[in-house]
């Protein structure tokens, strides 16, 4: 059991810490490779996100069940900015970081549920995760 | 495609605009863009000077007359300077030569100004 | 489902592997049509064929394998840009769908018919160069007059689109055919130049023919001078008006003009689509325009317009870059 469940987000050195954390919980959980590598992309973009345009923040991991499925969540919180227009940020097509099939679309086509919670001038909550099937 | 917008300040209160190419639909927001860098003062006169321009639909025209209508109510001149007769025609037939300071090309002017 | 194409892949991987032919790398092509049409992502075509080779070839080396794990990790984005495709793809058909519906709805609306009468043999072709026309041809009409709005709005597409439907409702305020031209035009500057944005505007044409007495008058807000023929001397000449476009300061004066019509006389109203035609030499001037007129003015007034239309698309080579406008008013 890995007893560090979150990462604290500041430089970008602590994006690969994080995915870390995902990985080993996930191989853990008993994910496959291809769903590890998803798992930790969909880590990577969240942290990037809270490093480019948040500055500092937190990506937890936590084991889940439902039901008879075992999973993963991941959470990722700031204290930045908070998303002007969650609807635009979740379009496809749009991308403040100029990359194909990334950004906040890719992380919710990664996993399995997807929840954004922002506040203006406050920060940003967004958890996902994804069940073993 | 292809179409030049150069700005020139000649004075606090003036500036001359030389423009070169095509205006239609796709430079078109170019050239807008372009003239939204002038800050527009009172008494203000820019002049445009239109000699290279080959080609101008509608949508230039379109350009034009907001250029116009915004210096008009900041109090300022606009002045089209250069005009071939093609593009003359345009400004002819949608009756703009009426309310604009347009000027055809000048053969003995356009030596001396294009320095 | 998975496993199922794992099963078919590996098949396919032990027959290549064994005999390198075409037609083995022939069924991998065509199976990978299946994968993705199944939705199946890059990053799981990857597993598959790693999946398949750890039963095919289980001695290789550890390294082979790690390696595996990169290239999947490579190719989740490649996975991720694939559905993001697929969705604008999608996006883009909704898009178009909204547009023909859009363009319907403007059809109905701008919707004008040609009337007939005895002294006037009247032609209209209207074409868009999109979806939607910012070209407005409307036509009011009683016993005896016959009101033609010809109207061009500058830029194309939907902008357009919806800024003619102003003159429409313009138009619609107006009392029958016998309005004065100056008048019209007048009312509708009034109502686009409070509307519009201010690079936006409108040139537009109106005239009345009286058939009482064969008489044209026209006004003109800016708008393309129509050409007008006279069969006694066998010329044309431009109906000139002087008249700012509409949408630009709000008191304009405009001119009126009259004209009378001889048997066989005709007047081409139309718009920029037809004088701003380009072929790959070059503009096609005004007499090119007029020699094709001219080569058909024996023909009905509708099979005149289609004449000139089909004429300038095969000089522009099919590629329309405007909307094309083209009405005929021809004295029997």
């Amino acid at each position: 059991m890995n007893l560090r469940s979150s990462v604290d987000i500041i430089t970008e050195w602590d994006i690969v810490a994080a995915r870390q954390l995902g990985r080993n919980e996930a191989k853990e959980v008993g994910f496959g490779t291809v769903d590890q590598a998803r798992i930790t992309t969909a880590i990577s973009e969240l942290a990037r996100n809270i490093y480019l345009y948040a500055g500092k923040g937190k990506i937890e991991i936590r084991q889940i069940t439902d039901g008879n499925l075992r999973g993963l969540l991941v959470i990722a919180s700031d204290k930045g900015p908070g998303i002007v227009d969650v609807r635009k940020v979740m379009e496809d097509g749009y991308t403040t970081s100029g990359g194909l099939g990334a950004g906040l679309p890719g992380v919710r086509r990664l996993m399995d549920d997807f929840k954004i919670e922002t506040v203006l001038g406050e920060g940003t909550t967004i958890s996902a995760s994804k069940l073993l099937r | 495609m292809n179409i030049s917008v150069e700005l020139h300040t000649l004075g606090e209160l003036h500036v001359k605009g030389i423009i070169g190419g095509e205006i239609d639909a796709f430079t078109a927001p170019i050239l807008r863009e372009k003239l939204k860098e002038i800050t527009l003062q009172d008494n203000m006169h820019v002049e445009l000077n239109l000699m290279d321009v080959s080609y101008m639909d509608s949508t230039g025209l379109g350009v034009f007359v907001g250029f116009y209508k915004s210096i008009s109510a900041a109090n300022g001149h606009m002045e089209l300077t250069g005009l071939s007769s093609r593009l003359k025609r345009l400004f002819d037939i949608t009756g703009l030569v009426e309310i604009m300071d347009i000027q055809e090309t000048d053969k003995e002017v356009k030596k001396d100004e294009t320095v | 489902m998975p496993q199922e194409f794992k099963r078919q892949y590996k098949e396919i991987l032990e027959q290549y592997t064994q005999r390198q032919t075409e037609l083995n790398l022939y069924e991998g092509q065509n199976f990978s049509r299946q994968l993705i049409q199944k939705n199946i992502s890059p990053e799981e075509v990857i597993s598959i064929h790693k999946a398949s080779l750890e039963e095919l070839m289980p001695d290789l080396p550890n390294d082979v394998w790690h390696s595996f794990d990169l290239l999947i990790e490579v190719m989740i984005r490649y996975g991720l840009a694939l559905k993001e495709h697929q969705t604008l793809i999608k996006k883009q058909e909704n898009f178009r769908m909204e547009m023909e519906l859009a363009s319907n709805v403007q059809q109905t609306l701008l919707k004008t018919k040609i009337p007939v009468m005895n002294d006037l043999d009247i032609g209209m072709i209207s074409v868009p160069a999109k979806e939607m026309n910012g070209d407005y041809t409307h036509f009011l009409n009683d016993d005896t007059t016959i009101g033609i709005a010809v109207a061009d709005v500058i830029g194309k597409g939907i902008p357009a689109a919806l800024c003619m439907s102003m003159i429409k409702y313009g138009m619609d305020s107006l009392n029958g055919a016998e309005t004065e031209p100056i008048v019209v035009l007048d009312v509708i500057n009034r109502i686009v130049e409070k509307s519009v944005s201010d690079s936006m505007f409108i040139s537009m044409f109106y005239g009345t023919y009286d058939t009482s007495n064969s008489k044209f008058t026209y006004a003109s807000a800016g708008h393309e001078p129509p050409l007008f023929y006279s069969a006694k001397s066998n010329e044309f000449s431009e109906l000139q008006a002087k008249g700012l476009l509409l949408g630009v300061i709000p008191n304009v004066k405009y001119e009126q003009h009259i004209i009378s019509l001889d048997k066989d006389d005709f007047i081409v109203m139309m718009t920029d689509g037809v004088t701003e035609c380009r072929s790959k030499a070059g503009f096609i001037d005004q007499n090119t325009v007029m020699d094709i007129i001219e080569s058909v003015r024996d023909q009905s007034a509708q099979d005149m317009v289609e004449f000139v239309f089909h004429k300038l698309e095969e000089l522009q080579e099919f590629e329309q870059r405007d909307d094309f406008t083209l009405v005929i008013f021809k004295k029997k």
